[in-house]
């Protein structure tokens, strides 16, 4: 056993960490620092610096214009890419989209979708989930009729994550009425300006429009736009899931989190909330490394499974914990919020200038435990797949 | 980066799962309790036969020169089948000491040890210090030219069976460590049993009289010395406490699958599935930590003693959690003495009490 990486790892690391520290946009930069929200633009203009490096299909195979970075490297570049306090990259596209497309699709699907993801000349959006199936996803209705060159879509996606910017959105409909829920379903791509879509905001408890209700009223979908074959939908979506999952513990971020949070709360000198954050600072690092022994299971050439779930699980707690501790340590100066964009520099109100950051943070943070599968299914993936009951 | 264990480690690993297969179900651990001495002679031979006994010495001292991976390996086997053998105090923690100590005759001692003959436990607990061991009143002074020491000390482990004691004493107003023979003079021993069944001893010195080679370390050095066991005697029975927490809640999950209630098996309830669950994690989230630990521990790593720090805290908690609902998902078995699984929670309970507690070392990560 050995716990160190190799020179050409850490010659890698370097190369990452000097290419952030040299061209990573300032004016994102700066919004990051501040706990700014980023517009739409600042989003685009990230994901292009990422491509103008190279970086942006980190995790690609070379022949698709990815990198062909082996698990470490991407392990050590999303690190970096945290401590240099950078914007999560949109998964929808890079990480979700692109591998199902490369994977599953046909070469004239390659052509027009891949290089548009990499370049983020297109926005894409996940439409998974609906009103009537969360947690249950395969019970989903979204209902797509064969109409000769076309399919029909009516019916309705929810919690889609910046759907009000995206140009195309990746759906599971229902093509077919089975006895078995997931045999019906398929992947269709559909464009977001196709008469027939309604996109309708939903405003979380932070007062953010981060996500979405999507309405689909007799939509018109290519044939051409169905991804791999027809009622095989379920496979994919599975297999997009699995790409998720990677990374999913959020450790780097919650690094950084954690840094800050203790920067804040330094000259407080407050005993308790000091326990408090070396405790999540040793859970933090029992997940770390928890990560780190998937990651080497990956890199043998094995497969962790379920016993990734951890990862979900521990991080989104870790996460939360964060928010909360960073609460507590503003006490009574949480009170005034207005919303995710802070306060005017006219009106500030009293109090530590984390106050505000804290609230739309802990607000915020209450989807960890929910998205992605929630925890709860997380655990009955582990009770049945490791524990066996 | 590679966290997979050779071969050598796999085979160790298999060799100890096989004795423990072999020699301790749960009949025989009682069996072994109830005798006086509190372990099983025969088993200590054939931890020696095996070559268990001489794992962590170099080879100039007649040892396999093995490290923290071997020994965290050899542990968390023990743990599953809760081995009482006084291997901790005999190797890990006196072992440890001796070998890296001023002692003239060690390579002797350590030969004895390592075939199974000698027994040294380490005196260093006093009734009002607490966990700041080098706050000892026990102390050698000069007097009349010689050396006499005085003082008391408890919970030494398998006390009654050593042949000698390692004393963390003040001598000159410095910290030392002193080697006594059970038999001198002076010395008192007292017995008792621990709440996990082991064994334990308070000792009287009154006026035990040494000489200069009975000093093994003196000063910085005995300080340092001292620090190195305590960090390599916490790794050894954190990891224990990760073989206990994995037989915990595989016991449990077993056991929740026969047991049936309301017609059927009570693991179909959620409730004690995601119990079992957070059992689980808990007992992976630690191996993670154990590993880090005894990898940064073995490469001499500064960062070392703060991990093992962050481990024991994390030892501490997750021993609790999984310690006591495995008991709770036992129901009334859980409580009974006859059943092992209570036996688990009395280990994890006496582990986190040992070499400083979970608040202890949430103190000690803060302040390092």
């Amino acid at each position: 056993m050995d716990i160190s990486f190799s020179e050409q790892d850490l010659q890698f690391k370097e190369e990452i960490r000097s290419g952030l520290e040299n061209d990573f946009p300032s004016h994102i930069r700066e919004k990051q620092n501040q706990g700014i929200a980023l517009s739409k633009d600042d989003r685009i203009d990230f994901h292009k610096f990422l491509y103008d490096k190279g970086w942006a299909g980190y995790n690609w195979p070379v022949e698709y214009g990815g990198t062909g970075w082996s698990l470490v490297q991407i392990y050590l570049f999303l690190n970096e890419l945290a401590y240099a306090n950078c914007p999560t990259i949109l998964p929808f596209g890079l990480n979700m989209v692109g591998p199902v497309i490369y994977t599953f699709g046909n070469q004239e699907q390659k052509d027009k979708f891949l290089p548009d993801i990499l370049k983020f000349n297109a926005w894409w959006c996940q439409g998974y989930s609906e009103p009537g199936s969360g947690s249950d996803l395969a019970s989903l209705k979204t209902k797509a009729v064969l109409d000769s060159d076309n399919y029909i879509v009516n019916g309705s996606k929810t919690w889609t994550t910046l759907a009000q910017y995206a140009d195309w959105i990746f759906c599971l409909v229902r093509t077919e009425t089975t006895q078995k829920k997931q045999e019906g379903i398929s992947f269709l791509l559909i464009d977001m300006k196709s008469p027939g879509i309604e996109v309708k905001p939903i405003i979380t408890i932070d007062g953010e429009h981060e996500v979405n209700s999507v309405f689909f009223t007799d939509v018109k979908v290519p044939t051409s736009n169905l991804i791999g074959e027809e009622g095989k939908g379920w496979t994919y979506a599975k297999f997009l899931l699995a790409h998720e999952r990677f990374g999913i513990g959020a450790v780097p971020a919650s690094k950084v989190q954690l840094q800050k949070l203790k920067d804040k709360t330094e000259n407080l000198n407050d005993a308790e909330l000091n326990k408090n954050i070396a405790e999540l600072e040793i859970d933090l690092m029992a997940l770390e490394f928890t990560e780190l022994r998937c990651l080497a299971v990956i890199s043998e050439g094995g497969n962790p499974g379920p016993e990734s779930s951890i990862l979900k699980i521990r991080g989104t707690e870790i996460q939360q914990r964060l928010t909360e501790l960073l609460i507590e340590a503003a006490g009574q100066y949480i009170l005034p919020y207005e919303g995710p964009e802070g306060f005017d520099s006219n009106r500030i109100p009293a109090g530590p200038d984390y106050a505000s950051e804290s609230v739309a943070r802990y607000l915020n943070y209450r989807k960890t435990s929910i998205y992605g599968g929630s925890n709860e299914i997380q655990k009955n993936i582990i009770a049945k797949a490791i524990l066996g009951v | 980066m590679n966290l997979t264990y050779s071969d050598e480690q796999n085979m160790l690993r298999e060799q100890v799962l096989k004795f423990c297969e072999t020699n301790y179900d749960f009949t025989d651990r009682e069996k072994i309790l109830k005798t006086d001495i509190g372990y099983d002679i025969a088993n200590w031979n054939q931890f020696a036969e095996l070559g268990w006994l001489a794992i962590p010495f170099s080879e100039d001292n007649g040892g396999f020169n093995f490290g923290p991976v071997e020994l965290t390996v050899l542990f968390e086997e023990f743990g599953k089948s809760l081995v009482v053998e006084p291997y901790l105090s005999s190797i890990v923690m006196s072992g440890t000491i001796i070998e890296n100590s001023n002692c003239p005759n060690k390579k002797e001692i350590l030969e004895k040890i390592i075939s199974g003959e000698h027994q040294i436990s380490v005196a260093y607990a006093e009734s009002n210090i607490g966990y700041n061991f080098f706050d000892v009143v026990t102390a050698v002074d000069e007097k009349d030219g010689k050396l006499l020491l005085n003082g008391s000390k408890l919970l030494v482990l398998n006390a009654a069976n050593s042949n000698q004691y390692i004393v963390l004493v003040n001598y000159n107003s410095e910290i030392s460590l002193v080697l006594v023979d059970k038999e001198s003079k002076g010395l008192t021993l007292q017995s008792f049993k621990t709440l996990d069944g082991q064994t334990c001893g308070e000792i009287t010195f009154e006026n035990v009289l040494l000489n200069q080679d009975s000093i093994l370390a003196h000063g910085e050095n005995a300080k340092s010395l001292f620090n190195k066991m305590l960090d390599i005697s916490i790794l050894c029975i954190c990891a224990e406490s990760v073989g206990a927490m994995t037989a915990s809640y595989q016991k449990t999950v077993q056991y929740t699958k026969e047991r049936k209630q309301f017609g059927q098996p009570i693991s179909n309830f959620q409730v004690l599935q995601h119990r079992m669950v957070d059992m689980f994690i808990e007992t992976e989230i630690t191996k993670s930590l154990l590993i880090k630990a005894t990898l940064q521990l073995d490469m001499n790593e500064p960062e070392a003693s703060k991990t093992i720090s962050a481990l024991k805290v994390q030892v501490g908690k997750a021993g609790k959690l999984v310690g006591q609902q495995a008991v709770q998902l036992h129901g009334g078995m859980g409580v009974s003495n006859e059943m092992s699984i209570g036996h688990y929670l009395k280990r994890f309970t006496a582990i986190d009490a040992m070499f400083g507690n979970t608040q202890h070392h949430l103190n000690k990560y803060i302040t390092i």
